[in-house]
């Protein structure tokens, strides 16, 4: 039955390339209006900023701790995961916790101790910070409506037939990736109906973008996706994996070694 | 830090440059990118694209950053209305532009206008109370007016925030130095040292200050951190090796008659010395005879 079917080459001129072209078009399109909207990603939480700051900070004392006498090694590790032996105690008796209590509780905690209930979850972040939630919806709104509407478009315009055909033959199971919208069984699966065009250039042409807008620029779906999920990122915990990782480094004072690599440069250079 | 690699490209462009050569543009690029501050070089051929329309205009979007670039030479050179006349240029392109903000503000500075540019900052700082750049800025300022305080409190309120900035860091330690609070400027350079380890001239400072505290256990740490510095720079360091046969004499005197184990390596100074000398007799051959002077009053002659 397969070789009855025989595509009209209006088709392809009427169906094929125009849907391929709109889809490039409103990808290059959506492209340009999601940059146009895209406000600038300054953090501005003094808070966000400064436990950023203090990771990096913590890090550079684990990597090079062995640079500095002892003494000053202790002290800044104190400095950075210092945490009150008293706080155990202290939670058994007093139920009712004073806010104000808390809060003298903290300045003498190590810069990297997250007390508890202080990690906000990502979710009570979101919609504290109105801005945050503005720009999602904004990347939201650019990559669903003309989605929907292109969806809209081609199915109300081309839905129903089948518009092209691969030149190989494909299993059954393909058929519902190919054949979105025909219900016949009976049609050969290398057939491609024009929905299932349509998603097939919404996913494929990522690397399209990638060539004519750069790298980085391309409208990629799937990214997008992660950043989305990237967003229940949790700085507390970053703090309290760099304040276990710092507790368990063994100062090792590397400098007496220096004295006799340095006694070495110099006999060399002497001789 | 700049390489040297890099160093001998930036001297042969301006070489190249200064005789009326090509390659102008690459060289203002590469001081900007290298943060090198030739401010007269950068003024004087930055001008002569500036005042260029064909050459400007082939720049294209890349000419606006000139103009901040020949602005901030120009006011490094004190000729400001070179400098009013980039930034007014920037400011009719970008309007309500915090870069070109802060471009006022400098201009504002370098006319001695404190006021007014404290006044251009604190707004600026309004919009974006994150901006790196004004505050130190600020900071600065209240430096040059001869504030030290302030810029000392204005530093340590920076660093509560950015505690990775090493540069704030070093400048904190700078200043601690000039107040001869060295306590605090070895904090400062302990955090210099942990943030790039290899760099000597870190270790070389810290070595300084540790010294001038005194105190035997002072003292042996400043002679583990000046062996170090030698270590890092190759034994080309001259500081490095007068701070080994000085830290020697002075624990030497600590622990005068009482100690004997200190002996062992007692092998460093007398090879700092001789290097010293080698040092001396192959570059300034007629300062020799000082710096055996020097040596023996230091009883390292050997």
């Amino acid at each position: 039955m397969a070789e009855d079917l025989v595509l009209d080459t209006a088709i392809r001129d009427w169906v094929l390339i125009p849907l391929s072209l709109v889809m490039v078009l409103i990808g290059i399109l959506r492209y340009f209006v999601s940059k146009l909207m895209r406000s600038s990603q300054l953090p501005t939480d003094p808070k966000i900023v400064k436990e950023g700051q203090i990771v990096v900070r913590a890090r550079n004392l684990r990597a090079s701790a062995n640079f500095i006498p002892v003494k000053s090694f202790r002290n800044r590790r104190a400095y950075f995961s210092n945490e009150l032996g008293l706080a155990g105690g202290v939670l058994v008796v007093v139920i009712v916790v004073v806010i104000e209590e808390e809060f003298g509780k903290l300045m003498e905690n190590g810069l990297l101790h997250v007390p508890k209930g202080q990690a906000q979850n990502a979710q009570a972040q979101m919609f504290s910070d109105p801005n945050m939630a503005m720009d999602m919806m904004k990347k939201n709104l650019s990559m669903i409506i003309p989605q929907t509407l292109t969806f809209a478009w081609v199915n109300f315009f081309f839905s129903g037939f089948v518009a092209a055909k691969i030149p190989f033959p494909l299993t059954q199971r393909f058929r519902s990736m190919l054949q979105n919208g025909i219900d016949l069984s009976s049609v050969d699966v290398s057939y491609v109906s024009s929905r299932s065009w349509y998603f097939l250039n919404l996913f494929g042409l990522r690397g399209l973008f990638s060539l004519i807008l750069g790298e980085e620029n391309a409208t990629d779906d799937t990214q997008r996706m992660m950043q989305m999920s990237g967003i229940g990122f949790d700085p507390s915990k970053s703090l309290s994996a760099e304040k276990d990782s710092l507790d368990i480094v063994q100062h090792e004072w590397a400098l007496p070694k220096f004295e006799q690599r340095a006694e070495a440069v110099l006999r060399n250079l002497v001789k | 830090m700049v390489g040297a690699k890099e160093e001998v490209e930036l001297n042969r462009l301006e070489n190249q440059v200064d005789n009326g050569g090509s390659g102008v543009w690459e060289y203002l690029c590469l001081v900007s990118k290298l943060k090198i501050r030739r401010s007269d070089k950068v003024l004087k051929h930055g001008l002569s694209i500036l005042n260029d329309p064909k050459k400007r205009s082939k720049l294209g979007p890349e000419e606006w950053t000139l103009y901040e670039q020949v602005a901030v030479a120009a006011m490094d050179c004190q000729c400001l209305d070179v400098a009013k006349d980039c930034i007014k240029a920037l400011q009719k392109k970008f309007p309500e532009s915090r870069r070109v903000g802060k471009l006022e503000g400098m201009l504002l500075e370098a006319k001695g206008l404190w006021e007014d540019a404290e006044k251009v900052y604190s707004s600026l700082l309004e919009d974006s109370p994150l901006d790196q750049v004004i505050h130190k800025r600020k900071i600065s300022m209240a430096k040059a007016q001869g504030n030290i305080s302030v810029a000392i409190e204005g530093l340590n309120k920076y660093l509560e925030i950015f505690m990775a900035d090493h540069d704030a860091w070093r400048e904190l330690a700078e200043i601690y130095v000039s107040l001869q609070l060295y306590k605090q400027a070895a904090f400062c350079y302990e955090e210099l040292i942990l943030c790039q380890p290899t760099v000597p001239l870190y270790h070389l400072a810290y070595a300084d200050v540790l010294y001038t505290l005194g105190g035997s256990e002072n003292l042996q740490i400043a002679k583990k951190y000046y062996a170090a510095t030698i270590d890092l720079t190759g034994g080309k360091n001259t500081r490095a090796l007068y701070g080994i046969c000085l830290c020697t004499l002075a624990l030497g005197q600590q622990t005068k008659g009482r100690n004997k184990e200190e002996k062992e390596s007692s092998e460093l100074h007398s090879l700092a010395a001789t290097a010293l000398e080698k040092d001396y007799k192959y570059r300034a051959s007629d300062k020799l005879s000082l710096l055996t002077a020097t040596l023996r009053n230091l009883k390292l002659q050997s």
